[in-house]
Formats: C-alpha cells, structure tokens, sequence
C-alpha cells in the first residue's frame, strides 16, 4: 500500500536524504510560500468580507489555497529522495544456511531444510542473482563455505550462529559485502548473539537479514526449562535439586518426574502440569550418597502426541565430596543441648565434632580431639588463640559462652575465620549468649547477623513454640519432610523448646529463618547471613534437645535438624584453593574456563604461587594445564581447558608456593554434543528479529522475502553509489492536490457559494 | 499393709500429677509428702528455673513378707537431705545451674523425659511394672541416664535385675574398666573405694549384706555411651547426706561427690 501512493519502499524514505534538485535557493522558495499566501489572505478577506462571511470560513478558504500554492511551489523545486544503493553485481551477498539438526524437524509435515531451499527456489535466489554475486555458506558448529543451497545434510548437532556471524564478519573484510542472509530457525545452543557478534557486524556496516523458519510455539510439548543443583555437597548430604519445566497442551495432566545417576534411580516424583506456558517448578530432594561425582540426569516422562521429547531430559553434575569438615563446639557451662547437638551429630559421618565444655570454672573438657597422631591433641590450651589452629576448622558453634571469655586476639581471629577463611559461625542462645552474654559491646558483634543490645535480661527459661518463616518454608536444611507444605505444619508440632531468647534485632541483609511462638509474643529464633566469605546464624536458644526426649524413639527430626543445619554451615567453606569453572555440564562447546583463588595458611591471597591443573578425562586421557595469575585479581590464577570429547571430566588444581605444595582443590565437568540442539527447537523469532534491528536489517518470514533483495540493495555495506529519484510525481502528491481542490469546492457549496 | 496402700496411693496421684504437667518443662517445686527428713527447709530459691534439676525416680516397692526388709528399701530413702546436700556441692564445684530442690520424676507420665538424668535409691527393692520398663527402655535410649545407688549383697542384685533385664533384655551388664570417660570426665577416680552407709557406723566394716566389694557397673548403648551407671554394694546417697556430720568420715563423703558430679557430668557430654 505505501508503495502505491509512494512509489519507493518505506526503507528508501527511512535511509535516504532529501534534496531539491532545481537548483534555485531554498529561501526563495520560502518567500514565495510566504508572499503566495499573504496576497491570498488579502484576496480573500476583500471578497468574503464583501459576502459577509464568518472569519472561521474565510480563515479555511485561505488554508485551502494557501496550501496548494505551497504544494505547487514545492514541486517546482523537483523535490527528490538521496539514497546509497549497492552497484549491481559489484557485491557479495552472504547467505547464511542454517544445516544444523534442528533444521531436520518437520513442523506440520514441512521439513525446515526444505522449506529454505524452496524459499530460494522460489524466485528470490534469483532476484539475488540479478544484482549481487551470491555466496552461499553452512553454519552449524563451525561455519563452511557451500557450493550452493542444496548441499546440506544437518547431521550437525550443534547451532552457533554467533560465531558463524563473527567469523563473516572477520573473513570478509577485503571482500564487497552488501549484506548477509541468515535463514535459520534461531535455536542456537551457545547461548544467544552476544554483544561481541553484533559489535563486529556494526562495524563493517553489515546488515543481518534473518529469515526465521519453524514454529513459533508447539501445540503439545513438555520441555525442561533448567535445572539447578548444587555444585558440591558433603558425603550423605540431603541434596535438593530444582526443575524448572515448561509445557503446552497437557494442563493439569500427571507425569513423572525421575531423577537418576546411570541405571540407579535417586528419586521420582508425580508432577502436576500447571497452566500452559508457565514456567513450573518443582523441588526434589534425595540422599547425595557416598563421595564421588554424580551424574544426575533428570527426566520427564513422555505423554501421549508430543511434539518434541528431546527436551524432557537434562544432565547436571554434582561432586559428592570426599572431605570431613571439623567442627569446633564451645560450651561454656554443662547444658542439655550440649549432650543432644554432639549426640546428634556423632551419627553424621559427614562431620567432625570437637567439643570444648567448661565443667568448672578452670576446666575444660575436651572431646573428639584426637587426630592421627594420638599422643598430640589439640585444644589443650583451651580455645583457639592462633589463625593456624582456629582456622583448621570449618566451622564454629558458640554456646552459651560470655563475649569476655574470648581474648581480643581471639575476638578478631574469629571475625577474620568468617571473613576471610569463609567458614561458619553458629552462635547459640543460652544465660550467657548474645545480649546477656555482652556480646552487644564486643568485636563479635559485627558477624552477628542481629544487633543485641545492653540489656541483660534476654533469656527465658520458658517455653517456646517453633514456626518456619517464608524464607525458612524454602530453606532445605530445615527439611523435615520432603513436601514443604507438610514440612511447615511439622515444625508446628515439634515439642516445645525447654527456653529461648530474645536475638535482638535483625540486620539488614539477614535472613529469618525460623520464629519462636511464646507467651511474649513472636521472635526470631534462627537468623543468618552472608559476612565475607563465609557465614554467621544465631540459634537463640539452648532447648531444642526436647525433640529428642519429647518424641518417639524412632522419630529423627532433631538429629536432621542438627545435621543438616551443620552441614549448611560448613559445606561451603572452602580450602585454601578455591578451584572453579563456570559451568558443570559444556554443551557443543570444548572451551573449559579454568579459575582458581589461592591463599596461604592464614587465608592470605598468595599471588605469587604457581597453580597447575591436572584434568583426567574420559578413556583415561589425562593433561596438565598451567594456570596464569590474574593481572586484576590477585591470588587468583585462570587458564583454558579444551575438552574434545564428550564424557565426565576430573580436574585437580594444585597450588604450590616456592616449591611447596600448599593446597589441592578438585570440580568436575562434563562435556555434552548433541543434547543442546533438542531444546529450543521453537523458531527464536526474538533472536531473530533482535539481530536483524541491531545491524540495521529486516526480519523476513519465508513467504513473504520478494521484497528482500531490493532492501538489501539499499546499503552502503559494499560498493555502493548515491542515486537520487523523483518525488514530484508522486500518486501522492497528485492526490493532496485534487483533495484540496475538491475540499475547497465541497465547501464553497456547502456555504451556498457556487 | 497400710504403708503400701499409702505408697500406692501416692504413687497414683503423682502418676496423675505427672499426666496433668506433661505440657509444662518443670513442674514448679512442692515437698513430697513422703520424706525420711522431714526437718529440711526449703531454700529461698527452689522456686527457680533452671538447667539442672536432680531428678529422684520413684518406683514400687518390691513386695515381701518381711515388712522390716520391706521398709528398709523405698524409693524415698535419704531424700530430701542428701538431694539437697549434694546439690549444694555441685553449685559450689562446677558451673552447672542447678536447682537447689530435688524433683521426685516416676516412670507413669513423660515428665521423665525433660529430667535426662535420674538417681534411684535402693533398686534393690524395685518393682516396675510392664508401662514402666517400657517408659523407661525409651528414656534410656533416647538419651536419658540412670545412676543406681544403695543396694547391697545378691538378693538385692538380684531383685534390681529382674526389673533391669525387662528394661533392657539383650543389653549386659558390664563392669567399668577405670579407662571409661565416666571416671574422668571431671575428677580423675581411679582409686576408688566403697562407700558405706550410715548403719555402718562407726564404720569398722564399710559393706552391707554379703556385698563385700564394691561393684562399679554399667548398661551400655550402641555407640559405647553409658545409660545406666550402676553403684552396687555401696551408699553413696548416705555420704552426701552425712557429710555434715563429724562422724562422717571425710574421704567418703569427698570420693561421693566426686562420683556424684562426674556422673552428672558424664550424663551431659555424652
């Protein structure tokens, strides 16, 4: 339609600059518009005055008039339209022919490969040729030159279309490119066109004409949308796992939801689709068993007609450590709780409890303190008063003890154990705790994660109802039972803690876990946060060993408590070499960031060490990588692994320092082909459209391209020239003209003037 | 006849007692009716809360035709005096907050259960029933801790191990090497010896019955932690309460605390 009362696409008006080409000034065709329309204003004041004319009609006649006057001068001016135009057959135009897998998939009986080859049979190969030199290219995992359209094969099991693009833009810089073709269907496995591709591509002024193919949206299909586990965990350790999934077609429908490691299953679970199209999540908890790595895959069982059942399994990795955190517990006068924590925790095989208990006011007694060498046992100096020895645990409870029991060197070393060292810090309620212990005008108090005041008063020996809180509904270390609803209600019912006190108030940043429901009202009972590298809770009471003697024998919910409350505060608290990547599963991509941060005994960044990293792969290659320290971030060390052939990957990153070893850390990966290219298998319009806008080209349905090679023509990407092209015969302009007059005459006869 | 309907008696009403507070961590502190010393004060702060109570575990008596032999043995025998004399030693000795009372627990309500420590005198002379044995296999293995005291010679072995093998059938009782963490958790009790009762004065011969040697014995869980530790042949409830008096002869009283805290600190740690 624009183009009939336009005659030049809208691109022509958008691209080019409008010029006049009589060559007379532009002022005088002002003047002339002006004085045109001041003798027109006295011309027609004189005669409708003489009519009695209103002043509102006189004032429309004018504009009428004036208006074609100004209409007539403009085109004796020969308005015309400036635009840069490719040079026939002097430019390439790339074509850029997606032949991965997903190109296989038939969407309503058409194969997408064909349905690209018919689109250029169709005429627009053609018109190509008439006025660009065409070259035709794949790209899959790698981008190729092609003969022509026809040789493709998509057994290609990847799609990386940005790397494609980059690699045009770098190749092609001596040659003319006017534009480049991407015909696709958008499902890139490596993650979107990144900012880098679409910078080299405005650079050399290429416009990306994207012709999008396949379904925008299946009509049946159940997809996992990510899933998300953690990277490590301890030995025995309840490990949760979160599914996100996406469906269509199956609301409220039931299928299965398994999650296995090899031939083993870990657990499964009925699922319940929600509404179409919203992403769903579910949580899943299973034991992570014995060390090693797991291979967790998850699954969703297929329903009937779907679309798409690549996309109902996803791989993750998870490393089952084979290390025994220790544990440092002070108490500072006999209590309950003291029995019942190490009674707890001496079933967990996973961590390992030293305990310091004041019995009297000079003694203490100590327990789980023997290491390998019997005759040397530590803490027998008492609490730990150097970084050296407070630092060879991972984490700290603190009983009831005053804040004045610990020297101001210990005060600091525990603040710099949390801070700098990364490990956990769980303070417990109790006669001498928090408040009434002092703690509100110690160095202590900044790990805290509440603000204690001065009031000595803050603990109660009565009893205390216990509630999860939103925060604490969603934390799984406070799973007693695997549903969370159920979860909550049993919190509800646990046995009445024997006292409690009152924390203090929360920090900001700090997160409420769990309240306590006592006849003085609500309180926060487990509070925790985030302080440097590590971790800080408060526990705010000293009474939940009535779980224990409170309720059946076999019930396990203070033992899980403790446990998995200990755990959380330990398993993060690294060694000195902090080994790491960015991912744990490499899909269609051998490239393997290495990074490690390395610190010395006393948790020091050590800069100047050497780190190497022995990576064990699948078939029993092995290799060594030498990591480079970091010029920005000192301490830590990167490098890059490539990892050719699928399978599990073990990585062992050694850091030495003036030729001592000084510390080991191991994460594994795992290297997938093929896997990616099932997911996504919609047509990515928004890629596809966002690509074309940022380079300056157009997004193309594939029956609707005949318009495609005229707009590529208008570039100035290759070799191009100005043309400038006529806008005084416009259908247009004829049709403003004839209005005005026939405007005027409708009116004058309305008015009963003619 | 009448002593026993009394006990019985008694023994119902705490049961009730029992089931009424099972919803309250401590009951608040009232004298047991049924007292050897009937002349002890109250101390000003027995109405205090605390971490520490020292829990009195009341049980039926054994029945028999010899009344005197039946009345030498209750549950109540040296209490309160000795609870209270003792208490004050552990307030002066440790950093344990404990009550300044006694608190009479039974095995017919769950109100054991917020005691995790329990003193019975003269099982010698017990008689628990089939809920009792029950109630109190769970509260062992559960975490509590029994200490057993005043018993003497192998009749009175005998009767406790009627009730003892019902509670735990397939558990043995063991003697304590030295080496167990019980004697050393605070004190260090390797030389130790036996403690004679009161009757022994003026305490030419120190045993009771045919209970020459004193036994140090115990009922072990699983994971090797004592649950029930078993004084036999001794009366280490009479040291505490005569240790006032200057015809007690000091190192037995001394070694009775000792044995007395360590226990008490064994059951905490542990």
């Amino acid at each position: 339609m624009f183009e009939l009362f336009f005659r030049q696409p809208l691109s022509v008006f958008q691209k080019g600059t409008f010029v006049f080409q009589s060559g007379w000034p532009v002022w005088l065709l002002g003047a002339l518009v002006l004085a045109g329309a001041g003798l027109l204003a006295w011309f027609v004041w004189q005669k409708t005055r003489a009519a009695g004319w209103s002043v509102l009609r006189s004032a429309t006649l004018w504009v009428l008039q004036s208006t074609m006057v100004a209409v007539l001068l403009l085109m004796l001016w020969q308005p015309g339209i400036s635009v840069a135009t490719l040079k026939k057959q002097q430019n390439v135009v790339a074509v850029l022919l997606d032949d991965s897998k997903s190109m296989a998939l038939a969407d309503g009986g058409a194969v997408r490969r064909d349905e690209m080859v018919k689109t250029l049979d169709s005429g627009l190969l053609d018109e190509l040729k008439k006025r660009f030199q065409v070259r035709f290219y794949k790209v899959s995992d790698h981008l190729e030159r092609a003969e022509n359209h026809k040789a493709l094969n998509g057994e290609k099991t990847a799609s990386r279309l940005a790397d494609g693009l980059k690699q045009i833009a770098a190749e092609t810089g001596s040659l003319p490119i006017g534009g480049v073709i991407l015909m696709t269907d958008g499902a890139d496995t490596s993650g979107g066109i990144d900012r880098e591709t679409v910078n080299a591509l405005k650079g050399r002024q290429l416009p990306v004409h994207t012709v999008g193919y396949g379904r925008e949206q299946y009509d049946r299909d159940i997809a996992l949308v990510d899933v998300q586990a953690p990277l490590r965990v301890l030995a025995d350790s309840r490990l949760g796992v979160q599914v996100i999934l996406r469906q269509r077609g199956y609301a409220g429908q039931r299928t299965k939801l398994t999650l296995k490691d090899g031939d083993k299953t870990l657990t499964s679970k009925e699922i319940t689709f929600a509404a179409d199209g919203a992403a769903q999540t579910e949580n899943v908890l299973f034991n992570a068993g014995p060390a090693g790595i797991r291979t967790v895959q998850v699954q969703l069982q297929a329903l009937a007609n779907e679309e798409n059942p690549g996309n109902n399994q996803m791989t993750r990795l998870v490393q089952v450590e084979d290390r025994k955190p220790r544990v440092l517990y002070i108490e500072g006068e006999p209590r309950w709780e003291f029995k019942f924590i190490r009674r707890a925790l001496e079933e967990d095989k996973s961590v390992q409890l030293i305990t310091i208990l004041r019995t009297t006011q000079n003694k203490n007694y100590i327990q789980g303190n023997v290491q390998g060498d019997k005759d040397k046992k530590e803490l027998e100096a008492g609490f730990p008063a150097t970084p050296e020895e407070m630092f060879s645990y991972e984490g700290i409870f603190i009983g009831t003890v005053e804040a004045s029991y610990f020297t101001p060197t210990q005060q600091t070393l525990l603040r710099a154990f949390v801070d700098r060292r990364g490990g956990g810090v769980l303070f417990l309620g109790g006669r001498a705790s928090l408040a009434d212990g002092g703690y509100g005008a110690s160095e202590l108090k900044d790990i805290l994660p509440v603000i204690v005041g001065d009031r000595r008063t803050t603990f109660f020996r009565d009893k205390a109802n216990v509630e999860l809180t939103a925060n604490g509904r969603d934390n799984l270390a406070l799973r007693i039972e695997e549903d969370p609803a159920r979860n909550a209600e049993r919190w509800k019912k646990l046995p009445f803690l024997a006292d409690f006190q009152s924390a203090g108030t929360v920090k900001p940043g700090a997160i409420v876990h769990v309240d306590a429901v006592t006849e003085r009202g609500r309180a926060p009972l487990l509070i925790t946060q985030n302080y440097g590298r590590g971790r800080t809770a408060v526990l705010a009471t000293g009474g939940t060993w009535r779980w224990q003697m409170s309720q059946p024998l076999e019930d396990k919910s203070h033992e899980m408590f403790w446990q998995q409350l200990t755990r959380w505060l330990v398993a993060g608290t690294p060694g000195t070499v902090l080994a790491s990547t960015t991912q744990t599963v490499f899909t269609d991509d051998p490239k393997i960031p290495l990074r490690a941060e390395v610190r010395g005994k006393t948790y020091e960044l050590q800069p100047d060490g050497q780190v190497e990293a022995r990576v064990s792969g699948p078939a029993g290659s092995a290799q060594t990588v030498i990591l480079s320290p970091d010029p920005v971030h000192p301490g830590v060390y990167t490098g890059e692994y490539s990892a050719e052939q699928p399978g599990s990957y073990l990585v062992e990153m050694v850091a030495s320092h003036n030729g001592e070893r000084t510390g080991t850390d191991t994460i594994a990966f795992r290297r997938e082909d093929g896997v990616a290219e099932s997911f996504h298998t919609e047509q990515n319009r928004e890629l596809l459209e966002r690509l074309a806008a940022e380079t300056g080209g157009k997004y193309w349905k594939p029956d609707n391209t005949n318009k495609l090679p005229e707009e590529i023509a208008l570039s100035e990407a290759g070799i191009s020239s100005r043309e400038i092209r006529d806008l005084w015969h416009l259908p247009i302009i004829f049709l403003v003209l004839a209005a005005l007059r026939a405007g005027e005459w409708l009116l004058r006869r309305r008015w009963g003037a003619v | 006849m009448q002593k026993q309907k009394i006990l019985a008696a008694t023994l119902l009403l705490t049961g009730l007692l029992g089931v009424a507070f099972a919803q309250r961590l401590r009951v608040p502190y009232s004298a047991f009716p049924f007292r050897e010393d009937e002349d002890q004060p109250v101390p000003a702060d027995a109405g205090d809360k605390t971490e520490f109570a020292f829990a009195r575990l009341q049980y039926p008596a054994w029945r028999s035709n010899d009344r005197n032999w039946s009345m030498r043995g209750m549950w109540s025998i040296d209490y309160p005096k000795a609870d209270r004399q003792f208490v004050q030693g552990v307030r002066r000795l440790t950093r344990l907050n404990i009550s300044s009372v006694e608190q009479v627990v039974n095995l017919e309500s769950d109100q054991i259960m917020n005691y995790p420590w329990a003193y019975v005198v003269e099982p010698g002379h017990w008689d628990l029933t089939d809920g009792q044995v029950k109630k109190l296999r769970e509260y062992l293995l559960k975490g509590g801790f029994l200490m057993t005291d005043d018993f003497h010679g192998t009749m009175e072995w005998d009767i406790f191990m009627l009730s003892m093998q019902r509670v735990f059938p397939d558990r043995p009782v063991v003697d304590l090497p030295n080496t167990d963490p019980i004697f050393h958790v605070l004190y260090d009790l390797d030389d130790r010896f036996q403690i004679p009762g009161i009757v022994n004065y003026p305490f030419d011969q120190t045993y009771e019955y045919d209970g020459i040697d004193a036994k140090w014995r115990g009922i072990y869980d699983d994971r090797g932690r004592l649950m029930v530790a078993i004084c036999h042949n001794m009366d280490i409830a009479d040291a505490w309460e005569w240790a006032d008096s200057p015809s007690y002869p000091e190192k037995y009283a001394s070694l009775a605390y000792r044995i007395g805290i360590n226990y008490i600190m064994y059951a905490m740690s542990h």
